[in-house]
């Protein structure tokens, strides 16, 4: 009989991109709802339409005594008599940090789910950041790609994690400033204490979270009988159920009951909280992080779509 | 049979090995193999499923363990045998067995049993008569007869002490044949030749067996003991032994007569050697108890050596006609026996000079020998004692010289009749050169010794021609004149050495043949002294057996048919069925009879020696042996190996689970650690209540004064030494300590170089107990300055001693003073570091005396030459702590007499020059020959 669950091969950066994109196409352009920001963001990245700290030339206007000499544009005001003072249009994009979870446990698939766990949240990533940098937001992987604003932000997120594949769990996240999302897709197998012990320190800093749960079907509804022995990919514990059926109702009952802790204690955090099962679209996930980006409240009953 | 190298006892067993397979099968037939799966979420499992299970399928590797562990098993129940026996005896006649159970066959007689028996089997099944034969035994019955007679004789014979008679044996198997030509003769041999022209194989050979078997055993490893003689610090041990191809290292021990064993030694045999000597060093004291010697690895009658009497240790008492002048030991006439016979023999002397209080008392003290060095005439009422302790079985030793010379002719403890007067040889008046000595006769103990080429005689005392002179003399002159005569009385004996005890008359006292020739005669002696040998008249008749060596080596009380040992016939004998090896003669004393005499040597028997060919074999069980054992603990073993390897499967010693690992990890290395833990290093205690102040005394000089008692005087001394202490340590290189205040007759003198004693007749008089610690502190290099503190006391004057000066004189009545002097112009002390010509204290005037020079013309030894030439003593008269004394501001607390600060600052002066003259000895004395030194040196 063949194994139900099995470990596959980490899924190419290029392959989940093609996905990613063929998933982000059908989803609009996503506009980040940035509640921090004072003024409402109309169209994605475009300035504010003041002067403040930017890139882009907003306006010269006269020196005023008392200002600093520094600030003075020499080349413009050699033309005429007058003194001048560049100044730049206050361009403010919005951060947001993605991750997903690539430990070994992610590699699962069983034979209910096309995809293992960590193609699903790859190719959840990257469309999340083929559509965010469609909407001119910065794009950023802690400890793989600092935030950029570009068109091709997804194709150089694919390039960054294949040369720099993600492993284990939450990198350091120092780089991480305030007022940024954070979207966290991974099974977070963890018990719910650790988890939060790990994202709590990330909401006190002011983030706002996203987190993704990915979980193979297998996982969720137990289909195993008979005696067999499960192994944890991670730390490579055993252990032998004679007669694997008979604990199905409870394992279910515990499972839940993990979730639903992990689902709790984040939303305490101001955090969202989205589940996502391997053989459903991934464009079902996509769509529910889009409305939680753009500020849309979740329609979805606690524990995330199905 | 099969012509596999092995054959199995119960072959049936082995269809067992067809269950191996089922085996298999069975093994394979476990559990289902669990499905494996892969599950990420299993901490969540966990927590619902919480019982384990562990995999039940084992590697096929495991499999084959177990299965080989069964193979094991089964090959080891069907008892397979190496090298089983097979019969192939001759049935050409009779069978013949000349079975050797002597000495050396006790180690192994059960296989020999065991092989005759195989054979008797053997004959038994080709119905062949068997005749039996024992080498060891009395008497023979080699009828040929029926198996089960053949094994009733051999069940009733055991190995003996003894060495085989296979002479006697083989002339009884002969008649016993009558003709009879034997088929198959095997000889169980002890591989042992009987001497040097053994005859056994030939004469075997001529009996024409058609067959001829040589069965030896491991006889090849038979040790036994030869000799054993007692030298200076250890027991000799000679040993021989029958293989000598390779070295071997044995270990001896040596047991007293209740069998406990008190001391040990080994003896090595290099390779190709068949006799060897170890040694068992113990003192000689525990040597007196040595009863026996065995071999630590054999238990057989020639591995043991029985030791008697004549291995114990004498006690010798010396005389001597002149007192032990201390001073001029050399010319002693005892001294050079009491240096020869130290390490061999207890040597007590009498504490009388008196002799006819001491005789009586070295007498009581039981010696074995009585030494008398030039005694002409004993006091007349002992020498009935005397003679009774000589023909009681004492030896008296006696040397000549002067006065032996000058006694008259009929002195009944002399041995020869001697003539008045001593010859000379070599003299002024004498054209006789002095004579070396002759080569010893083989009488008498000394044979054997090698001549002293360089021992000269110059005087001697002369015998009386008599007609049995020569079978009396023991060593004699080159001339023939004898040296050492010798006249046994009864049990007893007496020697004359016709020249003295030291090295005037001749060298022999100088020479080491002294030595081995006192030593000889004393080991001839009887230990237990005169009055053990109460019996003696007894002892020259048959010794009967007392304990006899069994053929383990253990004595029994058993004495069976032995008989007597007639040691007047018969005075070196040897073992033999009439006289097994053993001990004769009764608890009081005896004789030990050893299987092998001194010095013999055992060689391997040699088969090419007969004319027929000898086929050789081992014992039955020698070749032949089960791999039962072997198989089982195989077994055993991979049980073991599979137990570990469960044990490993199930995680028991994983690092999945680093507690339990770490547990077990633990567990077993503070087993390993408490086996092969170094100890800590266990140091005895041996530290004394007194040891800080010791050390105290040790590291710094300190003048030191005795305690008087009385409190003045005790106070004056003390800030004397203090004073004196203070002024030395500022004029000197010298920083002597504080000054001690000691009780003479309880502590420890040895650390001070000079002791202060004022002597005060008020004071207590010290105890004999406490003079005679005085004396040995001035014998051991201390010296004592006795201070009367009265200059009008002179030693002296004419009879009127002061009180102070009766009191010395009481205490030095019990000393060993040596004679004194006042001090000479020209003595150390004048200029051992001030230039002094004389020795104030408070008073000035009175002498300070010393120990007199001794003249260098009489040459002779003083007591105080082992301190350097130091007075161990010093009186003077003049208070010298008087004068040194000062109060803690440094300001003098009596005044001198007359009041002259020179004179105190002399005082100090003196007691700088002493302090100097003790530290340094005669060191300033050897400068007065400073100026004849240069001049040889040529400046």
């Amino acid at each position: 009989m063949a194994p139900i669950g099995q470990i596959v091969r980490p899924t190419p950066g290029s392959e989940a991109l093609a996905r990613a994109r063929q998933r982000a196409a059908l989803i609009p352009d996503c506009l980040v709802e940035a509640k921090r920001i004072a003024n409402t963001v109309i169209a994605g990245w475009h300035g504010r339409r003041k002067r403040g700290i930017g890139e882009n030339f907003w306006q010269f206007r006269p020196y005023a005594d008392g200002e600093s000499l520094s600030r003075i544009d020499w080349r413009r005001s050699a033309r005429d008599d007058h003194t001048y003072v560049r100044e730049r249009e206050w361009e403010a994009a919005h951060t947001i940090w993605l991750w997903p979870d690539m430990s070994p446990s992610m590699m699962f698939k069983s034979n209910y789910a096309p995809v293992s766990k960590e193609s699903r949240a790859l190719v959840l990533m990257l469309a999340l950041a083929e559509i965010l940098a469609r909407s001119g937001e910065r794009i950023g992987c802690p400890g793989v790609m600092d935030p950029v604003t570009a068109r091709n932000a997804a194709e150089r997120l694919a390039a960054a994690l294949m040369h720099a594949p993600l492993t284990g769990g939450l990198p350091e996240t120092g780089m991480i400033r305030g007022f940024s999302d954070v979207v966290l897709i991974g099974d977070f197998l963890d018990p719910a204490d650790e988890v939060m012990a790990q994202l709590a320190p990330l909401a006190r800093r002011g983030l706002r979270g996203h987190v993704v749960e990915i979980f193979d079907p297998a996982e969720e509804t137990f289909p195993y009988a008979g005696r067999t022995e499960f192994a944890d990919p991670e730390t490579g514990d055993k252990l032998v159920s004679g007669r694997a059926e008979s604990i199905q109702e409870a394992y279910r009952i515990a499972y839940k009951a993990r979730r639903d802790n992990l689902g709790q204690a984040l939303r305490h955090l101001g955090w969202t909280f989205t589940s996502h099962r391997t053989d459903h679209l991934a464009s079902e996930a996509l769509v529910a992080m889009h409305m939680y980006l753009s500020g849309m409240p979740a329609r979805s009953a606690p524990g995330g779509l199905r | 049979m099969s012509a596999l190298p092995f054959a199995f006892a119960s072959p049936a067993i082995l269809f067992a090995l067809l269950a191996l397979p089922v085996i298999w099968w069975l093994l394979r037939l476990t559990p289902p193999r669990p499905q494996a799966e892969v599950f990420p979420p299993l901490r969540v499992l966990a927590s619902v499923l919480k019982r384990e299970e562990t995999p039940a399928q084992s590697p096929w590797w495991l499999t084959l363990l177990r299965m080989l562990m069964a193979a094991a098993v089964i090959l080891a129940i069907a008892d397979p045998i190496v090298n089983p026996r097979t019969n192939t005896l001759s049935a050409a006649g009779p069978m013949v067995l000349l079975i050797d159970n002597s000495w050396s066959t006790s180690v192994d007689w059960e296989r020999r049993v065991a092989t005759a028996e195989a054979l008797i089997d053997d004959a038994e099944a080709s119905e062949t008569p068997i005749a039996i034969a024992f080498t060891a035994e009395q008497s023979h019955d080699a009828t040929p007869g029926t198996a089960a007679a053949a094994r009733e004789k051999l069940t009733a014979v055991a190995p003996r002490p003894l060495r085989p008679d296979r002479a006697r044996a083989i002339e009884a198997l002969r008649a016993a044949l009558a003709g009879t030509r034997p088929g198959t003769l095997a000889f169980l041999a002890d591989g042992m030749k009987a001497d040097d022209t053994d005859r056994t194989l030939s004469a075997l050979a001529d009996l024409n067996p058609a067959e001829l078997r040589l069965i030896e055993g491991d006889g090849q490893s038979a040790v036994a003991l030869t000799g054993a003689s007692n030298t200076a610090d250890a027991m000799a041990v000679t040993a021989t032994r029958l293989n000598s191809s390779g070295p071997a290292l044995l270990a001896l021990s040596a047991e007293d007569n209740r069998g406990r064993k008190i001391a040990a030694g080994s003896v090595r045999f290099t390779p190709g050697e068949t006799q060897a000597t170890g040694t068992i060093t113990a003192p000689f004291e525990m040597r007196n108890d040595f009863a026996r010697l065995t071999i630590d690895s054999q238990a057989t009658a020639g591995s043991t050596y029985l030791l008697d009497d004549g291995f114990k240790r004498r006690r010798v008492a010396l005389l001597a006609g002149e007192p032990t002048d201390a001073f001029q030991p050399l010319l002693s006439p005892l001294y050079y026996i009491h240096r020869a016979l130290q390490p061999y023999a207890d040597l007590v002397e009498p504490n009388e000079t008196d002799l006819s209080v001491s005789i009586p008392e070295l007498l009581n003290s039981n010696p074995s020998v009585i030494i008398m060095a030039d005694i002409g005439r004993l006091p007349a009422e002992t020498y009935a004692p005397v003679e009774r302790w000589i023909a009681n079985g004492g030896t008296l030793i006696r040397f000549a010289g002067p006065r032996l010379a000058a006694a008259p002719a009929d002195d009944p403890l002399v041995p020869v009749t001697l003539r008045q007067g001593e010859r000379a040889l070599g003299g002024a008046l004498s054209w006789a050169e002095p004579q070396p000595l002759a080569d010893f006769p083989p009488i008498g103990p000394f044979a054997g010794i090698p001549k002293p080429d360089d021992v000269l005689v110059k005087r001697q005392v002369l015998a009386e021609p008599t007609p049995d002179l020569a079978e009396r003399t023991w060593a004699s002159l080159a001339d023939g004149t004898p040296l050492v005569t010798v006249k046994e009385i009864n049990s007893g004996r007496i020697v004359l050495f016709h020249v003295t005890a030291e090295a005037t008359w001749s060298d022999l006292p100088i020479s080491g043949n002294f030595v081995e020739m006192l030593r000889r005669i004393v080991q001839l002696s009887k230990a237990g002294g005169a009055t053990a040998a109460n019996s003696a008249p007894a002892a020259a008749e048959a010794l009967p057996p007392y304990r006899l060596l069994s053929a383990t080596g253990v004595l029994t009380a058993e004495t069976g048919t032995a008989r007597p040992l007639d040691l007047a016939r018969n005075p070196k004998p040897v073992t033999n069925f009439d006289n097994p090896p053993g001990l004769y003669g009764s608890e009081d004393g005896f004789t030990a009879l050893n299987l092998l005499p001194q010095g013999a040597t055992i060689a391997p028997l040699d088969p090419a020696s007969a004319e027929i060919t000898v086929a050789r074999e081992g014992l039955v069980g020698g070749e032949a042996w089960s791999a039962k054992p072997a198989l089982f603990f195989l077994a055993f073993l991979m049980l073991l190996l599979d137990s570990l390897i469960v044990l490993f499967m199930n995680g028991a010693l994983s690092i999945a689970r680093p507690r339990t690992a770490a547990r077990t990890l633990a567990v077993l290395l503070a087993l390993s650690g408490l086996v092969g833990m170094p100890h800590g290093e266990v140091r005895a205690d041996d530290s004394k209540p007194n040891d800080g102040e010791v050390f105290d005394r040790l590291d710094t000089t300190h003048l030191a004064y005795v305690k008087t008692g009385e409190n003045d005087v005790d106070d004056i001394s003390q800030r004397g030494l203090a004073g004196l202490s203070e002024f030395i340590t500022y004029r000197t290189t010298l920083e002597p300590g504080d000054p001690v205040g000691v009780d003479i007759s309880k502590d420890e003198l040895s650390f001070f170089p000079i002791i202060y004693w004022p002597v005060s007749a008020s004071a207590p008089m010290p105890t004999n107990a406490t003079i005679s610690r005085i004396d040995a502190y001035m014998r051991s290099g201390g010296t004592v300055l006795f201070d009367t503190r009265d200059q009008f006391s002179g030693l002296n004057e004419n009879g009127i001693a002061s009180a102070n000066g009766e009191r010395l004189r009481a205490i030095l009545a019990n000393l060993d003073i040596p004679p004194l002097e006042p001090v000479p112009a020209d003595h150390v002390l004048t200029k051992s570091f001030y230039l002094l010509s004389s020795f104030p204290g408070r008073y000035n005037g009175g002498q300070l005396w010393i120990e007199a020079r001794q003249d260098t013309r009489n040459g002779s030894n003083s007591s105080s030459a082992s301190a350097d030439g130091v007075t161990p003593i010093m009186i003077t008269s003049n208070d010298f702590a008087g004068a040194w004394a000062v109060d803690h501001q440094g300001v003098p607390l009596l005044p001198t007499v007359p009041p002259d600060e020179i004179q105190r600052d002399y005082a100090f002066r003196t007691g700088v020059n002493i302090m100097m003259y003790m530290l340094t000895g005669n060191y300033k004395a050897d400068q007065v020959h400073v100026p004849a030194l240069l001049e040889r040196l040529g400046q």
